[in-house]
């Protein structure tokens, strides 16, 4: 009995921790850690983690080999169970060492599920854009404005409740309006993590989640390395072009460079040609910095310049209009195939310049500096007439400057990280435009500091907390037309705010602050070695965006009047979620139940009665503030048939509800399965098959939105339904993807592979694209992707 | 110390910031020169070149003193009525204003004139009076000799009362047609009166 006591004592440890391909710094998955001379092993997951149970204390020696790496062997002296990080590197000459450290807690959050992209779900997207490829993650949506403009969906929400951090900076970038993607080239980073909820608060306070782009220091080696994707694609002929390179020195100095070109033509659906939906871009990168052991440095800059096709036929003038474009099965505007972008369009570009320091040698931790500069200017080209017809409708620069400062420190139970912030954002609507401003110029001033604590002291529990407080001040000048002033009854309280009157517009400045406190806590509990649960409550005080409280005018392909509510106070959600996750053998899953409470304070946007205007009467949609409450879950399982067999499923399932009317919100994900078989044949290592196939049910939780317009028919005056409310059908979509390498080519690595969208050709409309009355979502795609590893 | 390099730092920068950001000029106020605020319809008679004008404008537009902005609902309330007599040729000239500025009101019939291959005028009629419409004398062609029916002639035969829409359309995808369904594009203007047919 005592020696079995003994026994079990000792050999009941875990080796777990994460396989990073070092050149991309992403996870590298099915990398195989052998315990030498045991029959013992693990393969890593998707994340790049594994879990080794039922190690014994003492000396044991680690084999770490993948597929395009040199096998490593690594000499563990194993006393508790231990967390270990090991970076693999490619296959290169000179270049064959591992790194070893042991894990030091710098995950975004350490009892909230993150979830990483591996380099080839990332790769995938290289020609495509940051939504598509976070759509692969369960509980991930995009709500897209045609094919090309796509914005990520978490758990329900968008927009300004979901933060896209790219270098350590929150991304600015005129996130109003459905119609406005993220500015970002996903190319420019090599690691790209997500988290559903504001577990994270050193970034800011996104209830929906937070997406983190990052790029990886270069190892302080002589090497100069680097990767370059050529894509081309059969559907809007077009073809893309992605190039890093890293010139790493010894001595910890460094020279990133990256470009992007991408260009499409008009896109297909199976149908019919999609008139005017290409895009071009245009991206470019450069970061340079030196590593040192006590000092780091690194400048980056960066400029994204990207031009947008909008679908001709979603043009329109009216209600009547839309009206005919929803009745007819086609869209109203079918030209030939072109290559060039026509109007409607939009031209965007994104400036990132930052700067940063980094003290590694104070005491237990690191001191960070950083200030940063984004500037982004966003064009809207309309169909206009006469000398504006060259002129964009809408054309506002944002600039954003940014000095943020954090003190990340570790001790005996656990780590920490405190920042300061200060931001100084400035808006600015050129009225060159000659139509009234969309969004009013404003100067925002946002000062505030951060908490997180891990304490991971105890055995099998890991807590955390963290705490954010942001003060905002918002000075916004902003026209009103007398019509609406009098209308809403703003002159008992606006009168004060009154600057100037003139053309029958009144101008008002006025200072609005807000003073949010956000916090969360977390606990992760290991079960076994393979089983954990993750419990993280989140609450997020949120200040209202400049459009929720003042945006004014005509959206086009939506034949609706917006207008803001300059009334509304900070939103505060309440946040939920539980992860219960097996983490290794070959049948792994996870399972997230979530649920998200705002009351009385949650914004939307709803429809709010009729404005006769001389192209007829429009819908007025207005922000109010609510009662929301969201639950769904996320479901993923993964089993492994055998080494060269994996089949994997990811079910997503949300409601959403406004709790005062006890009707649904608008545009909610509908229930989504996905099911992928990966496979490879006997003896051919370098090659697998990969079948994806989607159903995204019918939505039929959704609000009644539709209004009533008058049209002539057949000599008589009828009143029709416009019926913006109604779901379109459920479809399925399957894919195919067959990969090829990587086969050593010269000094470098090749890899090829060959994908299959929309393989049969289906033709349906997506819930959740602002087009979707107009025409179908694009048909078969074919793409052929060359990958080099120089 | 890192407290004392911190708050320095932020300090010169917020000044650096405030330096930079302060003084901005008030936002110049915008009028929109595209849209349109007026249409007038002028109707001569044939005969005897008498003429009406009848204008149009926008519900609730700033210079228009009817509070009738917003949730007016129907908008066949106030009818614009244009009095015919039967068995009679009329000419009807219309014509498109943007006096948004009031001191300097601008015509944009010209626009559309110039460009004529992206415009066009329709009228739709409700069954209920006798009226046949054709282009008139002095209209503006396109590059393909379809007429803008900016003047149109209006034939009457019976008495009765019609609905009239009028649009003026963006891009139309047809040039001619007999419904508004036909000529696809964007409506710019729409709007309505009764033609009284006695």
């Amino acid at each position: 009995m005592t020696t079995s006591f003994v026994f079990s004592q000792d050999c009941n440890l875990t080796i777990s921790g994460k396989i990073i391909d070092v050149q991309h710094n992403s996870p590298l998955e099915a990398a195989v850690i052998e315990v030498v001379g045991t029959r013992l092993a693990a393969v890593s997951d998707a994340n790049g983690d594994f879990i080794l149970s039922n190690q014994c204390k003492g000396k044991l020696t680690l084999k770490i080999s993948h597929l395009n790496c040199d096998a490593v062997f690594r000499e563990i002296d194993l006393e508790s169970s231990s967390s270990y990080n090991f970076r693999l590197e490619h296959r290169v000459e000179n270049l064959n060492e591992v790194v070893v450290s042991k894990l030091r807690v710098h995950e975004l959050s350490a009892t909230s599920k993150i979830h990483s992209l591996t380099e080839l779900q990332k790769d995938r997207f290289s020609s495509k854009g940051l939504a598509g490829a976070l759509e692969q993650i369960s509980g991930v949506t995009i709500l897209s404005t045609g094919n090309s403009i796509g914005k990520p969906v978490i758990h329900g929400m968008f927009g300004s409740r979901v933060g896209i951090v790219y270098d350590d900076m929150l991304l600015e970038n005129q996130q109003w309006g459905q119609d406005h993607a993220p500015n970002v080239d996903l190319n420019t980073f090599e690691n790209i993590r997500l988290i559903k909820g504001a577990s994270t608060l050193k970034y800011g306070t996104t209830p929906g989640g937070v997406v983190v782009l990052a790029s990886i220091l270069p190892k302080r080696v002589d090497s100069l390395y680097g990767k370059t994707i050529l894509s081309g694609m059969y559907n809007g002929r077009g073809y893309s072009a992605i190039s890093n390179w890293v010139k790493s020195h010894k001595s910890g100095a460094y020279l990133k460079l990256q470009g992007t070109v991408k260009r499409n033509g008009d896109f297909t659906s199976p149908n019919y040609n999609l008139t005017n939906t290409g895009n071009k871009e245009n991206n470019f990168s450069i970061s340079l910095g030196k590593n040192g052991l006590q000092h780091k440095w690194k400048a980056f800059f960066s400029y994204f310049d990207t031009e947008i096709a909008i679908l001709k036929s979603a043009h329109i003038g009216n209600v009547k209009d839309l009206l005919r474009a929803i009745e007819s099965d086609v869209p109203l505007v079918i030209d030939p195939l072109k290559s060039d972008i026509d109007f409607p369009k939009q031209a965007n570009n994104h400036y990132t310049a930052n700067i940063e320091y980094t003290n590694t040698s104070v005491v237990n931790g690191e001191l960070h500096l950083k200030y940063s500069w984004q500037r982004n200017h966003r064009k809207e080209f309309d169909i206009r007439r006469g000398a504006l017809k060259d002129t964009p409708a809408l054309d506002m620069a944002l600039n954003t400057h940014n000095l943020i400062s954090n003190y990340e420190w570790d001790t005996t139970f656990g780590n920490f990280d405190s920042g300061v912030f200060f931001q100084v954002q400035d808006n600015y609507s050129s009225p060159e435009t000659e139509i009234r401003r969309l969004i009013p110029d404003y100067l925002k001033t946002k000062l505030g500091g951060y908490l997180t604590a891990t304490l991971n002291n105890t055995k099998d529990f890991i807590f955390e907390f963290g705490a954010r407080y942001e003060y905002h001040n918002n000075e916004v000048q902003k026209f009103y037309r007398d019509s609406r002033w009098d209308l809403k009854n703003y002159e008992a309280p606006f009168r004060k705010y009154v600057i100037r009157e003139e053309k029958s517009q009144k101008l008002i400045k006025r200072t609005l602050v807000f003073n949010t406190f956000s916090f969360n806590a977390g606990v992760r509990h290991s079960l076994s070695p393979t089983y954990s649960i993750n419990v993280n409550y989140n609450h997020t005080q949120r200040a209202p965006n400049i459009a929720e409280m003042f945006s004014d005018g005509l959206h086009h392909s939506l034949a609706s009047i917006e207008y803001g509510n300059p009334f509304l106070g900070k939103e505060t959600t309440h946040k939920a979620v539980i992860d219960f996750e097996k983490k290794a053998g070959n049948f792994q899953f996870s399972l997230t139940p979530y649920i998200i409470v705002g009351n009385n304070n949650y914004i939307v946007n709803e429809p709010t009665g009729v404005e006769s205007t001389i192209r007829g009467a429009f819908p007025v949609w207005e922000y109010a503030a609510v009662s929301a409450l969201f639950k769904g879950f996320d479901f993923d399982f993964s089993y492994a048939f055998n080494a060269k067999t994996q089949f994997r499923n990811s079910t997503s399932w949300v409601e959403a509800t406004n709790t005062k009317t006890d009707l649904p919100l608008v545009n909610i994900p509908p229930l989504t399965i996905n099911n992928q078989l990966q496979f490879s044949l006997p003896n051919w290592n370098s090659f697998f098959v990969m079948v994806n196939s989607k159903t995204i049910f019918r939505q039929t939780q959704f609000p009644n939105n539709n209004f009533d317009t008058t049209v002539i028919e057949d000599g008589k005056i009828v009143t029709k339904t416009v019926d913006i409310s109604t779901p379109p059908n459920g479809y399925h979509d399957l894919g195919l993807e067959l990969n090829w390498g990587p086969y050593p080519l010269r000094s470098s690595n090749v890899s090829i592979s060959l994908s299959f969208d929309n393989v049969l050709d289906a033709s349906y409309r997506n819930y959740l694209n602002r087009l979707r009355f107009y025409s179908d979502e694009i048909g078969r795609n074919i793409s052929l992707q060359i990958k080099l590893y120089h | 110390m890192f407290k004392n390099i911190l708050i320095k730092s932020l300090c010169i920068t917020a000044i650096l910031f405030l330096a930079s950001c302060d003084d901005k000029d008030e936002p110049k106020a915008i009028n929109e020169h595209e849209e349109f605020s007026r249409v007038t319809i002028k109707v001569t008679k044939e005969d005897d070149q008498s003429f009406e004008t009848h204008e149009f404008e926008v519900e609730g537009h700033d210079h228009d003193n009817t509070n009738n902005t917003g949730n007016s609902g129907d908008p066949h309330d106030d009818h614009a009525e244009i009095e015919l007599e039967a068995n009679t040729s009329y000419l009807f000239e219309i014509r498109f204003y943007n006096d948004e500025d009031p001191n300097n009101p601008e015509d944009v019939t010209q626009e559309i004139i110039d460009e004529a291959d992206e415009h066009q005028i329709f009228y739709e009629l409700t069954d209920g009076a006798n009226i046949t419409i054709s282009s008139g004398p002095g209209d503006t062609m396109d590059r393909d000799s379809n007429p803008l029916n900016l003047i149109s002639r209006w034939t009457t035969t019976g008495a009765g009362v019609a609905d009239v829409e009028v649009y003026l359309i963006h891009e139309p995808t047809s040039k001619t047609g007999t419904s508004r369904d036909d000529f696809g594009g964007a409506t710019d203007v729409e709007i309505e009166f009764e033609a009284h047919v006695e």
